[in-house]
């Protein structure tokens, strides 16, 4: 037994020396594995071990704050406390926790379930992030959660700028409003140094100014355990220096041209008709800064910026309702209607097609092909030439003198006045407008045929535009032929009130009309209202002289089952500057079906205009000042009425 | 014969010296492993000095009697530490859906640490007893095969796959001092292969396959399943050349790392001592486990030297398993570092092997 033992252990020697080969391989492996850990890349994992318990804090810039043209503080920040919870903390406890948190909140039976519901369903990898609970606590809740913290773990309230209008629906499709960022957002701009839980602009110069009002956040580094938890105290934080921390930069604040008096103004006068939904804009004559641009009815930006929910925000864009936040002064077209006379008849006069003194007789109706062309509500105009043709926006003045300069004529007078392109005033997507060419029908309704020139020379039909373009084409009217860039922004402003920008007018192009021919234009455009002819004679005033012209765009559509009817009505338009011998404003007014532009949307121009010279702009001298008018409000109301009846009775 | 001529002079110092060492560093280390905790488990460290006490005791033992009596009841333990594995299932704890575990009284121990030596030890006795001279062929395996199924099988269904894979490969470290035929050796190779794929598509489940690949893929891992590999190799990784100093480290200071005691005191170790101390560490394992093998080849007999070189496996695997997975190499399957981590079975079975080892080298042939 010995000997084979013996002999045994020597036959295993061999494989014994082998076995020690395969430690000393293996463990060599495991020690260089060390020296490539602690050494190659210990640099890497000391950053790391020190990410670790390094926690970022940021520290929100304050966004830049929006005034208007008189200083008027539109957008500003307020502070605001919210409160979040981390599950993970939270729920080790929850059972005894949740229901006093639920009462020091204040929360409903039905709220609670839902929160409680919430905080369960968070999953896993999530638990340890802050969840916000409720936003903007009042000072009442923040005192009593601030003296039960104790009994709240994971429980934090943080206090937080807030944005806030106070204007609330005021401009808010100009001015826009913030919310959070979302998970698109941050994939699409990487390097722009948004993280979750930021704000950012949403709509209006909120959304194209966002670079200029946010600002820059800044950051501290502060010790943290594996949980999250700070460690260092404030001291600390100082001790570490510069490169632990970041001082944020706060946004730049702008000043815009827009005045709220006057939006104010322009609210009121749509408010007293209790028109649902149109727009409105006002515009420096000589420099194209916007004063006004309304769009009714808008959204609050206030409810934005904190939150809406997925069902109310589309309730906001149910194509059934009123479509709060589409933006009707510079997003949505119309057809301009008969607003959109002057821009025919200024291409027929530069191609020296008409003379303005000539007379043609108007039978209410010309007939091309099979189809009658007629003018408003049948009205017969007998003997007209340019200026009564257009005092009293005679269609059929307009279709022979169109006809005449032909479509494509029509087409580059209108865009030299700015339609069928942007204005460029750089916020919430401007629609560009549309008016059409006799290439476009051909190539688009397969032939081109002379009812489209008709319809065109009086702004119907394909014939597009927005508000603003309006406004502008109107401001060059009254200017002398100047198409001004609109301009909303008049500065941005540092945070400690020096100017760093100031944006000059900029002229868009000088218009091909002659003075002559826009001296006889804008006399016709005083006739207007001025003339007991006029469409718009009714809002004729003692304080202020207005010129304008009135228009209805028709609406084709066929109302569906349960519609209103009144979405079959045509929309109205009034477009005009004033004081018509010295011109400082242009308006435009739209009222979405309200019919005629005349007793419509020129009342709501007429008030515009007065509120801005006898309110907005009091002590301003104003030349036109026309005498003592003894006609009282009230008798203008009766006047608005009769001539509402004689409309009627014309009509059966 | 050999122990009569005096214990001074037969007592293997060295093998006494390098355990203390790991041990004491062991001891030290969980004390700062422990000294940011609070209640109990701040205590851990004077429970390990109770264990390695206790541990001591029982080495004494297993080195003072005669290992022939071990080769002669080898069946007898491997016999009842199967039974001990099955009572587990009877008489165990469920700890989160595994039986590991049999309480008696307050102590905890779990069965399949001390497999480990007895399957070894079964199977060094087998090998022991075939003295024929030719290579071994697949019938020859058939045995030592089937004494090492039983356990591995038994500890699969707890389910502890790294402690299943300990026992295999300890005992087939015994087996590699047999000769095998070449033809066998690739057989078994190949059906290794083979079973290996099969078990992976239908043995394994989805948590254990997530656990065994995710190393490989830390970043995407590194809340879940590879959160404990990554963290552990930070810290191995800032500890840098001289370590941050004792009580110091930051990955276990704010607890960073998931499980400082059992399975990853090592990463406390090297980011406190940095290169300089997990070399020593790895010095320490390298000089015990040939000092081991060293113990194997002078043996006296196949039996002694078999169940030396199954001590020298049973480490081996471990410190390669352990600081593999420690480090990111191998995927973490709760395999122990022996004497250096904390717990009652693993001390008491590293103990024992230690008290084996003792035992034989005092008990070597004085050629």
């Amino acid at each position: 037994m010995q000997i084979t033992g013996r002999a045994g252990v020597s036959e295993f020697r061999e494989r014994i020396r082998y076995m020690a080969v395969v430690v000393v391989l293996g463990l060599t492996v495991l020690a260089l594995r060390m020296f490539k850990l602690q050494i190659l890349d210990g640099d890497k994992y000391r950053r790391e071990a020190e990410e670790n318990i390094l926690r970022m804090i940021y520290i929100p810039s304050t966004r830049g704050v929006i005034r208007d043209v008189r200083g008027r503080v539109i957008a500003a920040n307020r502070p605001a406390y919210n409160v979040y919870v981390v599950p993970r903390w939270f729920m080790r406890r929850m059972d005894e926790v949740f229901p006093k948190f639920a009462e020091y909140l204040g929360l409903t039976r039905d709220e609670r379930d839902r929160l409680e519901a919430r905080i369960r369903g968070v999953d896993g990898r999530k638990r340890d992030q802050y969840i916000l609970v409720r936003g903007d606590i009042d000072r009442e809740t923040l005192a009593i959660l601030d003296t039960h913290k104790d009994e709240l773990p994971g429980v934090s309230v943080i206090a937080a700028p807030l944005r806030t209008y106070p204007f609330g629906t005021l401009a808010a499709h100009a001015v826009g409003y913030i919310n959070e960022v979302s998970a698109e957002d941050l994939q699409q701009r990487p390097g722009e140094d948004y993280r979750a839980g930021d704000r950012i602009g949403r709509m209006g110069i909120e959304r194209a100014w966002e670079s200029i009002l946010r600002g820059r956040r800044g950051w501290v580094r502060v010790d943290r355990d594996h949980r999250g938890l700070i460690l260092s105290s404030r001291e600390d934080i100082q001790r570490f220096g510069a490169d632990r921390r970041q001082d944020p930069v706060p946004g730049r604040d702008l000043v815009l041209t827009l005045d709220m008096e006057l939006m104010r103004a322009t609210e009121r006068a749509f408010s007293q008709r209790a028109y649902p939904s149109g727009a409105a804009a006002v515009v420096e004559v000589r420099t194209g800064r916007v004063l006004a641009l309304y769009s009714r009815p808008a959204l609050d930006p206030n409810e934005m910026t904190i939150g809406v929910s997925l069902q109310r925000l589309r309730e906001l864009s149910d194509s059934r309702g009123l479509r709060p936040l589409v933006d009707r002064a510079i997003y949505e077209m119309y057809p301009p209607g008969s607003t959109f006379k002057p821009m025919t008849a200024i291409a027929a006069l530069n191609a020296g097609i008409i003379d303005p003194s000539e007379q043609i007789r108007c039978v209410g109706y010309i007939t091309r092909g099979n189809r009658r062309f007629r003018c408003a509500h049948g009205h017969i105009h007998g003997l007209v030439n340019l200026q009564s043709a257009l005092i009293q926006s005679c269609n059929v003045y307009f279709f022979t003198a169109g006809e005449a300069a032909r479509m494509n004529r029509i087409h580059r007078s209108a865009m030299d006045f700015g339609f069928g392109r942007r204005t460029g005033i750089g916020i919430n997507s401007e629609a560009a407008g549309f008016i059409p060419t006799e290439e476009w029908y051909n190539r688009v309704w397969g032939s081109f045929r002379r009812g489209y020139t008709l319809n065109t020379a009086i702004g119907q039909q394909n014939t597009r535009t927005t508000v603003l373009q309006l406004a502008l084409a109107y401001a060059a009217l009254a200017n002398g032929g100047t198409l001004y860039v609109p301009q909303l922004i008049e500065r941005v402003v540092s945070p400690d009130g020096t100017t760093l920008q100031e944006f000059p007018r900029t002229v868009r192009r000088r218009i091909d009309a002659s003075d002559t021919h826009l001296a006889l234009i804008d006399r016709a455009l005083r006739g207007v209202v001025a003339d007991p002819r006029g469409t718009a004679h009714l809002v004729d005033m003692p304080e202020v002289s207005l010129a304008g012209k009135t228009g209805t765009a028709q609406v084709s559509r066929t109302l569906r089952e349960g519609e209103d009817r009144r979405l079959a009505a045509d929309h109205a338009w009034f477009a005009g500057f004033a004081p018509a011998e010295n011109p400082e404003i242009a308006v435009v007014v739209l009222v979405e079906h309200g019919g005629s532009g005349g007793s419509e949307a020129a009342p709501v121009a007429a008030q515009i205009v007065r509120d801005y010279f006898m309110r907005v702009r009091p002590g301003t001298p104003i030349e036109s000042v026309a005498r003592a008018n003894t006609r009282t409000q009230r008798e203008r109301e009766r006047q608005l009425r009769e001539w509402r009846a004689r409309q009627r009775r014309r009509h059966h | 014969m050999a122990i009569e001529r005096g214990i001074r002079e037969q007592f293997d110092w060295g093998l006494f010296v390098v355990v203390c060492i790991i041990a004491t560093i062991g001891v030290v280390n969980l004390y700062s492993a422990t000294s940011s905790l609070a209640g109990v488990r701040g205590e851990l460290y004077v429970q390990q000095i109770y264990w390695l006490a206790l541990g001591s005791g029982v080495a004494v033992i297993v080195a003072a009697i005669d290992y022939k009596y071990y080769e002669r009841y080898a069946y007898v333990g491997y016999i009842a530490s199967i039974f001990a594995l099955i009572a587990v299932f009877v008489l165990g704890k469920s700890i989160r859906g595994t039986h590991r575990w049999i309480q008696i009284g307050s102590f905890q121990f779990q069965p399949s640490d001390f497999v480990k030596i007895t399957t070894a030890i079964a199977v060094a006795k087998r090998l022991s007893m075939d003295s024929h001279v030719e290579k071994w062929t697949l019938r020859d395996l058939l045995a030592p095969g089937a004494l090492l199924a039983v356990p591995v099988l038994l500890v699969l269904a707890q389910p502890d796959l790294g402690t299943a894979m300990i026992v295999a490969l300890v005992s087939l470290g015994v087996l590699a001092l047999a000769k095998i035929e070449r033809r066998t050796f690739w057989i078994l190779l190949i059906s290794g292969v083979l079973g290996s794929v099969f078990m992976w598509n239908f043995g394994l489940k989805a948590y254990q396959k997530d656990r065994l690949t995710s190393f490989m893929d830390a970043d995407k891992h590194k809340l879940d399943s590879a959160y404990q590999a990554v963290q552990s190799v930070i810290a191995i990784g800032s500890g840098s050349v001289f370590g941050q100093g004792f009580m110091k480290g930051t990955q276990n200071q704010r607890h960073f790392i998931p499980d400082p005691f059992t399975d990853f005191p090592l990463a406390v170790w090297a980011q406190e001592w940095g290169l300089v101390g997990s070399l020593l560490l790895l010095a320490c394992y390298l000089f015990l486990i040939l000092w081991a093998l060293n113990i194997a080849s002078t043996a006296k007999d196949r039996f002694g030297s078999a169940v030396a070189v199954s001590c020298a496996s049973l480490f081996f695997w471990h410190v390669i398993f352990n600081v593999g997975m420690v480090s990111q190499m191998l995927p973490v399957v709760g395999v122990t570092l022996p004497m250096f981590s904390y717990g009652g079975s693993s001390v008491l079975t590293m103990m024992i092997a230690v008290g084996l080892l003792m035992n034989v080298s005092m008990r070597r042939s004085t050629l």
